[in-house]
């Protein structure tokens, strides 16, 4: 069956992908990876996140995660792109690797998006905006596929996302229970193209630098009180 | 003891009666280029910009309580008006002359207009306000067919633009500029300063009033005249500026020269016959020029960092657009589409008759080494990345945030320019901090069991919160080389929220003195 995908997947961009130097997806965890169709968040795709409270900071961790393990120079577009190099850092994510850009109006950030995943010098994009079109997300695709980065979607969860033109979709929520400054999350693959779904507890292990499966890991003690 | 002093012997210039008159490419080995400078007059400057006029106009300025006739065109003056007469009076000699206010500002606006025009005979071209041009036509006389050819066709196409205009040539500004006001028409070969000065009066080199009526009270007429007075004593008496000027005029003092714009490294141009008015023209002339210009870069093997590109309309005007890129470059594509954009502000209305592509600044391109793999890959990725920030910059703002030696949140990372290099000092950031500082922090009320315990619950955006866990407080103290003395301290709490939301929050100022409360961050 995989092998079959696989071939359908290839037939599916006849013509269309170049080849890349990088083709490995970028890694998340093991036990995430493992029920993503291409092992781990593919390249030269867009991947659609949902940021569940107002700051949408467990959306932007991820985010982050994801952009440090994309291994190359990475964009930032944004209405007001609010990244602080400080805990990016924490992430992995180098300052010396990010390039910030503003743009308020939807159109100059979908064209800046777009021009970022066709330059083969970008690893990963990343675009904050309040939703986008199914017309623009395709573009956005098409771009991607040229250029061969990874792009991501970051907006705020909404009863009804809409349609997805990206290849996987995802809901970041923070999970109450570590130290207020180590990052858990609780994260559900809402959507997976030729994949199935899946929901999993994880904790970022900032001094290991791995995501960790909670479910698959002792119980830890309870969390303390506040004195 | 006296003092002996050793006078080094003093070096002739060749003299240049020696010399031919025509003064072509200099042989080499001269060591001083015989510079030639072309100076443009416009004595009816101030009347050309308050707008056309078909009858007899004048000028006039207030001058204290009188108004006095600046300056009368030609009909004018046939009806016996002249410059320094009241207004009253010239109203009186001849009632039918229009007077109009003398319009400082849109003097000037022209002239500036105007010299941004003759950039196309030169690229060197000042500005002698009030009324005249001055261009360094070194070397270029050539493309026109001698000096008397390019002064006839500046002065044509002056013309042609509806300007009265005089011209000479000399080989300093200054005098270029005398002969233009006092003997327009002149070509006054480089090294005969002295003869061509000497017939001039004296108010032709711009000498201040008061020692302009000082020399005539001593009968000197001609600059002639003052020539032959020894120098010591006219410098003692009236002061070592006449002496400059005389030595700039002169040649033997170089005069400044402060060109409108920088001389380009490079440039191509191309002239139209038909003014060309629609984008598609502009376009397919462009894809022409920069390949020209490209080309020129790489026989050299630079690459440019600012690209202009000057479009001369028919009715003597100029529009520039300037590119700055972040990293030098001669790829044709690229500064294609970066000049795409920009070209929208043309305004062609009547047609451009001529297009230059300048670059202005270049700097050592080395040509890309193919097939060595790692390093070939490196740089062209380098270059995509380049080309990509200066497309986005072109639109948006870009930057980059470099860490700073500070532990203040807000100057932790700072905006740096897109190509800046970016060095994380050591220990930086060592704490944890939140990935999301806001830009405003939001004012937050906060419960707490004691004034310095940590928040329980926290009100933000309206809304009541819960707070399950706190870790703080971590005080920062005011950075008082940077800061304001009055700012207050902050104590910083990370804060886990109910639904797990992990936040970062401040109380600024002591507990004890009313502080106030801020969310500032949002960790992951």
């Amino acid at each position: 069956m995989a092998t079959l995908r696989r071939q359908v997947a290839v037939l599916e961009h006849a013509g269309t992908r170049p080849d890349h130097a990088r083709q490995d997806p970028v890694p998340l965890c093991p036990s995430v990876d493992q029920v993503l169709p291409a092992g781990g968040l593919a390249r030269a795709a867009l991947h659609e996140i949902l940021g569940t409270t107002a700051l949408s900071g467990a959306a932007l961790g991820f985010c982050a995660l994801v952009l440090a393990r994309s291994g190359g120079t990475v964009l930032w577009i944004g209405a007001e792109p609010e990244a602080w190099p400080p805990g990016l850092v924490r992430f992995g994510l180098d300052p010396a690797r990010l390039v910030l850009v503003r743009a308020s109006r939807p159109a100059d950030a979908l064209w800046a998006m777009e021009e970022a995943l066709r330059c083969p010098a970008v690893s990963a994009a990343l675009l904050a905006s309040p939703g986008i079109g199914l017309t623009a997300g395709r573009r956005l695709m098409l771009a991607a596929e040229a250029g061969g980065a990874l792009g991501l979607l970051l907006r705020a969860d909404s009863p009804h996302p809409g349609p997805a033109v990206a290849l996987t979709r995802w809901r970041i929520s923070p999970r109450p229970g570590g130290a207020p400054s180590e990052a858990h999350w609780q994260v559900e693959l809402l959507r997976s193209r030729g994949g199935a779904g899946g929901n999993w507890p994880l904790r970022w292990n900032e001094a290991a630098g791995e995501l960790l499966d909670e479910a698959s890991l002792p119980a830890r003690p309870v969390r303390r009180r506040v004195g | 003891m006296r003092r002996r002093f050793c006078r080094p012997p003093r070096l002739e210039a060749p003299s240049a009666s020696e010399a031919p008159a025509q003064a072509l490419p200099l042989p080499a080995g001269e060591n001083v280029p015989a510079r030639r400078f072309l100076a443009i007059h416009l004595p009816l400057l101030a009347i050309e910009a308050t707008g056309p006029a078909d009858g007899p106009v004048l000028v006039w300025r207030a001058n204290g309580p009188r108004r006095e006739v600046l300056a009368v065109n030609a009909a004018a003056a046939a009806l016996g008006v002249a410059p320094r007469q009241s207004l009253a009076d010239a109203q009186a000699i001849a009632p039918g002359v229009q007077p109009r206010p003398e319009e400082p500002d849109a003097e000037r606006a022209r002239l500036q207009a105007l010299g941004l025009w003759a950039l196309r005979f030169t690229p060197l071209v000042a500005l002698d306000p009030p009324q005249g041009l001055l261009l360094d036509i070194t070397g270029v006389e050539a493309l026109f067919g001698g000096e008397a050819a390019l002064l006839e066709r500046v002065l044509s196409s002056l013309r042609r633009h509806g300007h009265a205009a005089l011209g000479a040539i000399a080989g300093t500004g200054p005098l270029a500029a005398a002969l233009a006001q006092a003997a327009p028409g002149t070509i006054a070969p480089s090294g005969q300063e002295r003869a061509a000065l000497a017939p001039l009066l004296l108010f032709a080199l711009r000498i201040p009033l008061p020692v302009l009526a000082a020399l005539r009270r001593l009968g000197l007429e001609r600059l002639g005249d003052l020539l032959a007075q020894p120098r010591a004593p006219l410098a003692h008496r009236f002061g070592a500026e006449l002496i400059l000027a005389l030595d700039r005029a002169l040649g033997e003092a170089t005069a400044p020269f402060p060109s409108l714009r920088p001389p380009p490294d490079f440039h191509v141009t191309r002239e139209f016959l038909e003014p060309l008015i629609a984008r598609g023209g502009i376009d397919a002339v462009l894809s022409r020029l920069l390949p020209l210009l490209c080309q020129q870069l790489e026989d050299t093997g630079r690459g440019l960092r600012r690209l202009v590109l000057r479009a001369h309309r028919g009715d003597g005007t100029m529009q520039e657009i300037v590119l700055g890129l972040g990293r030098s470059s001669r790829d044709a594509a690229h500064l294609a589409k970066l000049l795409e954009r920009r070209l929208d502000t043309l305004e062609p209305r009547f047609g451009f008759e001529r297009l230059d592509l300048l670059a202005e600044i270049t700097e050592p391109l080395a040509a890309l080494q193919s097939g060595m793999p790692g390093a070939a890959t490196q740089a062209v990725e380098e270059a995509a990345l380049a080309q990509l920030i200066d497309r986005l910059g072109q639109r948006l703002p870009v930057w980059r945030l470099a860490p700073r030696a500070s532990h203040w949140p807000e100057r932790q990372a700072m905006r740096v320019e897109p190509f800046a290099a970016i060095e994380t000092p050591p220990g930086w950031a060592a704490r944890p901090r939140p990935l999301r500082l806001l830009r405003k922090p939001e004012p937050i009320e906060v419960m707490a069991l004691l004034p310095d315990a940590p928040p329980r619950r926290l009100r933000w955006r309206g809304h009541w919160i819960e707070v399950s866990a706190a870790e703080g407080p971590e005080r920062f103290e005011p950075e008082w080389w940077w800061d304001r003395p009055d700012r207050p301290l902050r104590d910083y709490y990370r804060v886990e929220c109910a639904d797990g939301t992990r936040l970062w929050i401040c109380r600024a100022g002591l507990a004890d003195e009313a502080p106030r409360w801020f969310l500032h961050g949002a960790f992951a």
